[in-house]
């Protein structure tokens, strides 16, 4: 548990250092404040990113050797992931109503996409709450993961492939386009949320361990790793 | 096991669809907007009346206001079209800014019932303290 604690402690730490850079970074010339939400918008969907690549990784990685473990990451890597894609579209929505004059467009590729890959991810989730046999829920689970990542390059590149609304990159190998105090900001903030990642999934997999334990689930595949049920009045 | 395994082939191919479906339908719309001299150059392909987007930059000293409608330039450096609003701007629509407008050829004009600001991946520190907006 301290290890948790210790991960959580690093992450609300550089969490907090993040918020003050993002307030205190000069805001925008032409997007006024708006221009700070790019330190949860950018962390969020970076944060997305990595997470659907361990759950490929993961999945590969379960298919070749069948240990639990690596069911348990890819799986608590797709929580993790769709909880922080939604953040990244909903920061999002608020910036375009501000900037853009509207939250969405389907007809954006950038914008398309990443909501394709939500609903993939949340499937992925569904897929797995709706097999009981772990060695079979681990394996079509795992070629899921490992399908569905091609998403990920897909929904990066496609401000460049495509005309789109949603601008192409500001960070680049080359240089980037924004003023060094809000690019650092902005890169705190990814650095915070990638050691808050790690607290997640810590904690996730631990809790993934201890509700195999209790239902003494079988030793090749990990749990289902399902969204807590809430036992109420009604014993559904 | 054969069971399963058409399972997993049915699922890999559903999502590799989606994807197929959203890559080729992104596509096709390529020419998702047109910029002003690919609007002027492919008028022949857009009579009176039929949808597209225009994007460009607003030309200084062009905005204009005639009742309920707004007219301004909106230009990529090459063409110029002439841009008639017919319905509000978004909060940062401005002279110099980069618009986006739907709407439709109306004898030479483009007559416009929607416009969304088309920001970039440029941002810039207000040089004074004070900043475009903070007024808005």
């Amino acid at each position: 548990m301290t290890r948790i604690r210790v991960l959580f402690g690093l992450a609300g730490l550089s969490m907090a250092v993040g918020l003050w850079m993002a307030l205190t970074a000069p805001p925008d010339n032409l997007q006024g404040e708006y221009s700070r939400l790019i330190n949860i918008h950018v962390p969020s969907l970076w944060l997305a990113f990595l997470a659907f690549g361990v759950t490929a990784f993961g999945s590969v990685m379960w298919l070749i050797r069948k240990r639990p473990r690596w069911d348990r990451l890819a799986a608590s890597s797709v929580e993790v992931g769709v909880l922080f894609t939604g953040i990244g579209l909903i920061t999002g929505m608020i910036w375009g109503q501000a900037v853009w004059g509207t939250p969405w467009d389907w007809g954006d590729p950038r914008l398309a996409s990443t909501a394709v890959m939500f609903f993939v991810y949340l499937g992925y989730m569904a897929l797995r709450a709706a097999i009981d046999d772990p060695i079979s829920r681990a394996r079509r689970s795992a070629i899921l993961g490992v399908v569905a990542v091609v998403q990920v390059p897909l929904v990066y590149f496609s401000v460049n492939l495509f005309r789109t609304i949603h601008q192409t990159q500001s960070v680049r190998p080359d240089g980037s386009t924004m003023p060094n105090e809000m690019l650092v900001a902005m890169l705190v903030n990814v650095f915070a949320f990638t050691v808050l990642y790690v607290a997640l999934m810590a904690a996730r997999i631990d809790l993934a361990i201890a509700e195999e334990a209790a239902h003494g689930e079988e030793a090749l595949a990990g749990g289902a790793v399902k969204p807590p049920k809430i036992t109420g009045i009604r014993d559904v | 096991m054969a069971h399963r395994g058409f399972i997993l082939f049915g699922l890999g191919g559903v999502i590799a669809l989606v994807i197929a479906i959203t890559v080729t339908g992104i596509s096709n719309n390529l020419t998702y907007y047109l910029y002003p001299t690919e609007a002027v150059d492919q008028k022949a392909d857009f009579p009176d009346g039929e949808r597209f987007r225009l994007a460009g930059l607003v030309v200084e000293g062009s905005l204009t206001e005639t009742g309920d409608a707004l007219n301004f330039d909106v230009t990529d450096g090459g063409a110029t079209v002439a841009v008639v609003l017919t319905n509000t701007p978004p909060p940062l629509f401005d002279e110099n800014a980069p618009v986006l407008v739907e709407g439709a050829w109306d004898d030479g004009i483009f007559r416009a019932d929607s416009a969304i600001i088309r920001h970039d991946e440029n941002y810039s520190v207000p040089e004074d303290g004070n900043y475009e907006g903070a007024d808005d």
